[in-house]
């Protein structure tokens, strides 16, 4: 689902470039191969099936490819193929983007790719690194972004760019390293998968890279190359333009890939980097992705598709929260709202508090978000007893079928809402304010005047200052300017 | 120590006459706040090892000087592999990350963790496990929360104690809980263990022949006494052992048999023996164990009966804590009684595993057994009455329930109707056989003051003799003071707890560990509800906003004047309304509670229906209660405090309160248990009700959070309702025009604070045990003829304040004009 979610993102973003720009892109054979595998299903089969058809196709004939109750999928397809300009219409028939066609046959006959896919090192490294190096680095280095974000203390805070990037996005605000909270966006980030949370990042990053004068296709190719390379492998940076080298330094910071050091000729990609344009949900979630390299560093009888596949979290109606995680990450996410009070091996035991909500809920996360991440994180024991709670509502009342299921017990969900909504109470009028008064006497009347007519929404008499509603207004200081006139 | 709590309790009165927060609020909040400390600040001290012997006698002493010399201070933790490294995270957790104790390979099968800095122990329970290891828990532990997933207990030193006097022994302690844990048991918890029950049950005090025997299986322990300088003395010479000990055969169960238990119960066993391996094997480990010890024998050496105090006395200060059996089948002085549970009585399954701990090696333990209100408490205290069939005591709350345990008695078993005696203000007489049973209440039998002739006689009756087995009913409500004096006036070989809620807000509930004897048997309220034992019950708490007037003044107003305002919010009169007329029309019986006589008073006068608070006389009492009962005009009745306990209304489906005790969870539970025992309550898919009303932004939603924490821990779940739907469109809605509700914020802030003061006198919490309670009521009396501020149009009645006669009292009503009613009852009643 998610997965979904962050492929529209880019998607839009390169469907939002110059025609220009993406023509340029196009002449790069691993970058139409990364943008082919982000296209929805249908436009690859339309795609493929034009890629070595040197005849024209006729636009109609696309609706006779697809059944009846596909059009949405075909409309949203042809859509995406256009935007992308990757085809184009006249006379209803439709014409491959040359460029892109040349390229993307290359890449799938293993023509004159050139460097585009990497150069590989002819040499070996003398400290070459395993792929389970590679995976503990890249997990800490990207963990340590997201500690950073829910405001663990670290004893390192992540670089000043990421940093930066962080706030552009508006995942977090705040001035100084010290004072930077995550926003309720933030939150949301967090709840995604690692991918959609790169690519949230490196979006940023494209942004970020146009106003300091860097090319975006240099970057967007280095982006695509980066997933379409091999893990484990190292690669040579005498394939790379100036705008690439100089990205590496970024990379290094989100994990993506791993250098020995910044002098380093070669650098090795990280699974979070081949894995950026890829259907394949080895890493689907940070939790699991953490899951994973804790499970592998320590021996366990949880395997990670055990804890990926059931829930972790167990909340009892008197709010006492336990979580069968050792994930530091999830510990930190749950500790955004959850008063945590004891840790073991697998269990991390805590208590949702009014306070512990009301401090998340401070801090921008709202009680949607929690429930959700409550809900979809629910232990499989919850979420039985809840099927059992709909099943036995059903069996008494017939007619009530297609309710629900609320894996959350209702009273627990019921109260986070509240928590918040406790949090708005305060309601907020336009108006005028009246002050500095002549006499206490002009005072008194235009309160008492204003009050009449009730438009009056507060006074202070010892202040001498009243406040009246926007639509009032109008009439009070008529009233003020007859009675002084008459006085004058 | 009771001394010195009861001076304390009358320095808070005298100092604050009137304010009844003190004790329930405030005390409660620093304990938990002390909790807390506990866990979080003092992370030196993983483990708090209070010297557990030296609790009882000086405990009161020990908690103020608590944080200086009970803390026992661990060394460097040895469970710390030398190669963990904490992570990231670790720092949030301070000393309570636990991760480093490596999980066992088998994990997934066992079902709890327990914690090595403060006890708790936390279990799955859904584990195939986990119903052995809740049984072994409950023993062991206190339970703290049991909702439907993850239960809490906590090891404490009372409850090892409790652990030790049924009969299980360190090691057994120890290895089960190495068994069922998915983690190593932290040498803490190992030490603690140890610490706590070395000592502990090692010494029993029998009762044999009317000749008091101390014994204990090792006899190094008794040549230990022996060489006390105090006790040394107080034996009484034996010639028959060289080492002047005596050695005998140990108890063992043998032929006892619980009466009403099936006979099957023996064979339980083997049952056991196919579950779960782990456990099962562990106690059929300990049962030969016992068996063994069996043949190993008891060592004792007997003290006269006169020096029992100073034995008991002496024996706590040296650590070795005595038991109290009652070996009550070779008792030979005191007549038996002719008692026993007739045939067509049947014990419920956990009736019968809480009276196993009782009787478990075939002698009389004394100790408290907790059962929700409704799950039959009445029928386990006359279960175990007929199983030591010896002159019985019972002591409950008040005069309504002296009848029904009386009544009780005689419906299940086959004791003769002389024999059974009654001792309240209106009822002396005693039984004449040489055996018998007594019901009386509390304040009888404690009263210091001056007793009339016949009370005195009855008094001196039952001082004189010696008593087989006492039942304390609701043992919560009774102070340690008052227990003292009816332990000492009393002598009863056995004594038996009841109660629903080992809970009070201030410390008194540790003070019957050792006054009545350990917590034996604890059920789950969830499980007796799943099973149909108690009925299922939705708890909401229905918020109701303040009208703006009433807030406004709610502001304005000093704390006491406060509370009335909440509780006569218009909106709550409203919801009040609205959730009868719902419920009625749904065919339930509703009990109304309010705590504030002067809002009872309200309600039930404007909403036509009958009510009873302290004053209502018993006749009227009666005849409202029947008419509830059996009346399909009366439907709903309102009650004050005086409900709260050990009133019996099966009828009863649904239940609003308006007005409470500030913050006590114990109140809480008890009005709750009203319901539990509903009749209907095996009908598919029943469900009983239970509305807290609630003020909005009120002290009222503070206090209301704090009473439900206990039924909250017990896995009920309170819904919030924040609008009733259709409240609006209630025909006759009580204030619904402002006019009417100035008129009552009129007349609700003429009312004198007293009217917001709780109802005293003739409650269980309050009548029993404070002895000033009859100077406390005439305070009242007093208090009525005060001036009132008022202006003099008010007297009149020139604002608003006109006389009128809104409602009746349907309580007359109920008692003159209904000969209809009357019939009915009665031609019911003939049935």
């Amino acid at each position: 689902m998610s997965s979904y979610l962050f492929k529209s993102n880019v998607n839009e973003y390169l469907e939002g470039l110059p025609e220009s720009v993406q023509s340029r892109l196009y002449q790069s054979p691993a970058t139409c191969l990364a943008i082919y595998r982000l296209l929805p299903g249908l436009a690859k089969f339309f795609i493929m099936s034009m890629v070595f058809n040197e005849k024209p196709q006729a636009v109609r004939d696309f609706d006779s490819w697809v059944k009846p109750n596909g059009k949405m999928d075909l409309v949203e397809a042809l859509r995406s193929i256009k935007s992308l300009h990757l085809l184009k219409e006249a006379n209803g028939i439709a014409i491959m983007n040359p460029v892109f066609r040349k390229s993307f046959r290359n890449v799938l006959t293993g023509n004159e790719i050139g460097n585009s896919f990497g150069v590989l090192c002819d040499t070996d490294d003398t400290h070459k690194v395993s792929v389970e190096f590679l995976d503990q680095y890249a997990a800490n280095k990207w963990e340590t972004i997201l500690h950073f974000m829910v405001g663990t203390e670290l004893e390192q805070s992540p670089s000043p760019g990421v940093l930066s990037l962080l706030t552009h996005s508006g995942l977090m605000e705040g001035k100084s390293v010290k004072d930077m909270l995550i926003t309720n966006e933030g939150f949301q980030f967090l709840l995604q998968d690692v991918n959609a949370q790169l690519w949230t990042l490196l979006l940023q990053y494209l942004r970020m890279a146009e106003s300091l004068q860097m090319d975006p296709v240099d970057v967007l190719n280095f982006i695509f190359m980066l997933g379409s390379l091999e893990l484990g492998k190292d690669y040579s940076l005498s394939a790379l333009s100036e705008t690439q080298v100089n990205m590496l330094g970024d990379l290094r910071d989100y994990g993506l890939i791993y250098q020995r050091k910044s002098t380093s000729r070669r650098f090795y990609p990280t699974r979070l980097a081949t894995t950026l344009t890829s259907d394949t949900t080895s890493l689907r979630s940070a939790s699991s992705a953490m899951n994973k390299v804790i499970e592998n560093a320590k021996d366990s009888a949880y395997t990670p598709t055990n804890i990926e596949n059931s829930g972790t979290i167990i909340i009892e109606t008197n709010f006492k929260v336990y979580a069968y995680t050792n994930s530091p990450l999830q510990i930190a996410i749950l500790n955004l709202f959850v008063h945590l009070k004891a840790r073991f091996s697998n269990l991390v035991t805590g208590q949702i508090t009014r306070e512990s909500i009301r401090k998340a809920l401070v801090s921008g996360i709202t009680s949607e978000q929690i429930i959700s991440y409550l809900e979809s994180h629910a232990h499989p024991q919850l979420r039985r007893a809840a099927e059992e709670e709909l099943n036995k509502k059903n069996g008494f009342e017939s007619n009530n079928h297609g309710e629900k299921i609320q894996i959350l017990q209702p009273t627990i969900a019921d109260q986070i809402k509240l928590w918040q909504l406790e949090l708005d109470r305060i309601m907020s009028f336009d108006g005028y304010l009246f002050t500095d008064f002549s006499s206490d006497q002009e005072y008194q009347v235009l309160s008492k005047y204003s009050e009449e007519i009730g438009v009056l929404l507060w006074n202070d008499s010892s202040k001498k200052k009243f406040f009246v509603t926007k639509e009032g207004n109008s009439q009070v200081i008529a009233f003020a300017n007859r009675r002084l006139k008459k006085k004058a | 120590m009771s001394l010195r709590s009861g001076a304390r309790k009358n320095y808070n009165e005298l100092v604050n006459p009137d304010d009844d927060f003190s004790d329930d609020t405030n005390t409660s909040m620093s304990e938990i706040e002390e909790e807390e400390d506990d866990d979080y600040k003092k992370p030196k001290a993983p483990l708090k090892i209070k010297n557990p012997t030296a609790n009882r006698g000086t405990k009161r002493k020990q908690q103020d000087a608590e944080d200086e010399d009970v803390l026992v201070e661990a060394g460097p933790n040895l469970d710390i592999p030398p190669d963990y490294v904490p992570d990231v995270v670790s720092k949030m957790f301070n000393k309570n990350d636990f991760s480093y104790l490596k999980l066992k390979p088998d994990h997934a099968s066992r079902p709890i963790w327990i914690s090595p800095s403060d006890g708790r122990i936390i279990l799955e329970s859904f584990s195939p496990l986990a119903e052995q290891a809740q049984d072994f828990l409950v023993t062991i532990a206190e339970p703290i929360s049991r909702p439907s997933h993850i239960h809490e207990y906590r090891i404490t030193a009372y409850s090892l104690y409790a652990a030790v006097s049924v009969g299980l022994e360190t090691d057994d302690i120890i290895s089960v809980l190495n068994r069922l844990s998915k983690v190593p048991v932290a040498t803490s918890i190992v030490d603690f263990i140890k610490g706590a029950t070395i000592s502990y049950g090692k010494v029993k005090l029998v009762l044999k022949h009317n000749r008091y025997f101390v014994e204990s299986t090792q006899a190094d322990i008794l040549q230990m006494l022996l060489k006390d300088e105090v006790l040394g003395p107080l034996r009484i010479d034996s010639s028959d052992s060289a080492n002047g000990l005596t050695s005998g055969k140990a108890p063992e169960q043998g032929d006892l048999k619980i009466p009403g238990t099936k006979p099957s119960n023996g064979q339980e066993g083997q049952t056991d023996g196919t579950v779960e391996d782990i456990y099962a094997s562990v106690v059929g480990a300990k049962e030969d164990d016992i068996e063994e010890d069996d043949i190993d024998a008891v060592h004792s050496f007997e003290i006269s009966n006169d020096s029992v105090e100073i034995v008991k006395k002496r024996c706590q200060e040296i650590d070795y804590p005595v038991l109290e059996e009652y070996d009550f089948r070779n008792d030979q002085r005191n007549p038996d009684l002719d008692i026993d549970l007739k045939p067509s009585t049947q014990i419920r399954p956990y009736q019968e595993k809480s009276l196993s701990k009782m009787f478990g090696n075939g002698r009389a333990r004394s100790g408290i057994i907790v059962l929700p209100c409704g799950a039959g408490k009445t029928l386990v205290g006359i279960t175990a009455a007929c199983t030591i069939r010896k002159s019985t005591i019972v002591l409950c709350t008040s005069s309504v329930s002296v009848m029904q345990w009386r009544q009780q008695f005689l419906q299940w078993c086959t004791i003769q109707p002389e024999s059974v005696a009654v001792f309240t203000s209106d009822n002396k007489e005693m039984f004449h056989s040489e055996s018998g049973l007594v019901v009386s209440t509390y304040s009888m039998v404690a009263n210091t003051r001056n007793r009339s002739h016949d009370s005195q006689k009855v008094m001196d009756f039952l001082t004189s003799r010696e008593w087989g087995f006492i039942i304390l009913d609701e043992v919560h409500v009774v102070p340690a003071a008052m227990f003292r004096r009816v332990v000492t006036t009393i002598a009863a070989h056995a004594k038996l707890g009841l109660t629903a809620t080992l809970v009070r807000e201030d410390d008194k509930i540790s003070d019957l560990n050792f006054l009545i004897g350990p917590k034996l048997y604890e059920a789950n309220w969830m499980d007796l509800a799943q099973k149909g034992h108690i009925a299922n019950v939705q708890c909401a708490e229905v918020w109701c906003p303040m009208t703006a007037e009433f807030y406004q003044e709610y502001l304005r107003e000093s704390a006491r004047k406060r509370m009335l305002l909440y509780i006569m919010n218009p909106t709550k009169f409203q919801a009040c309304q609205f959730l009868i007329q719902y419920h009625e029309k749904r065919g339930d019986k509703i009990i109304v509670f309010a705590d504030n006589v002067y809002a009872l008073q309200e309600y039930a006068l404007k909403l036509g229906k009958p009510f009873i608070y302290g004053s209502t006389p018993q006749q009227e009492r009666m005849n409202i209660l029947q008419n509830f009962q059996y009346n399909d005009q009366v439907n709903t009745i309102f009650l004050s405090k005086v409900g709260d306990t050990s009133i019996d209304l099966p009828e009863a489906t649904c239940l609003i309160q308006i007005s409470s005790h500030y913050g006590s969870r114990r109140q809480e539970a008890q009005r709750l248990g009203r319901i539990l025992r509903a009749k209907r309550r095996n009908d598919e898919g029943f469900n009983a009700f239970f509305y807290s009303l609630v003020s909005k932004d009120t002290q009222e939603m503070y206090y209301s959070t704090k009473r439900q924490a206990f039924l909250v821990d017990q896995g009920y779940a309170f819904k919030v309702i924040t609008h009733l739907h259709g409240m609006e469109s209630l025909p006759d809605l009580a204030y619904a025009s402002a006019r009417e509700r100035r008129e009552l914020l009129q007349e609700v802030l003429l009312k004198n604070e007293d009217a917001a003061s709780l109802e005293v006198g003739d409650d269980a919490d309050n009548s029993v045990g404070r002895g000033n309670n009859v100077t406390k009521r005439s305070n009242n009396g007093k208090v009525k003829a005060q001036r009132t501020a008022g202006s003099l149009a008010s007297l009149a009645g020139g604002e608003d304040m006109a006389y009128i006669e809104y409602s009746s009292n349907k309580n007359k009503e109920l008692k003159e004009h209904h000969p209809l009613i009357q019939k009915m009852y009665y031609k019911k009643a003939k049935k």
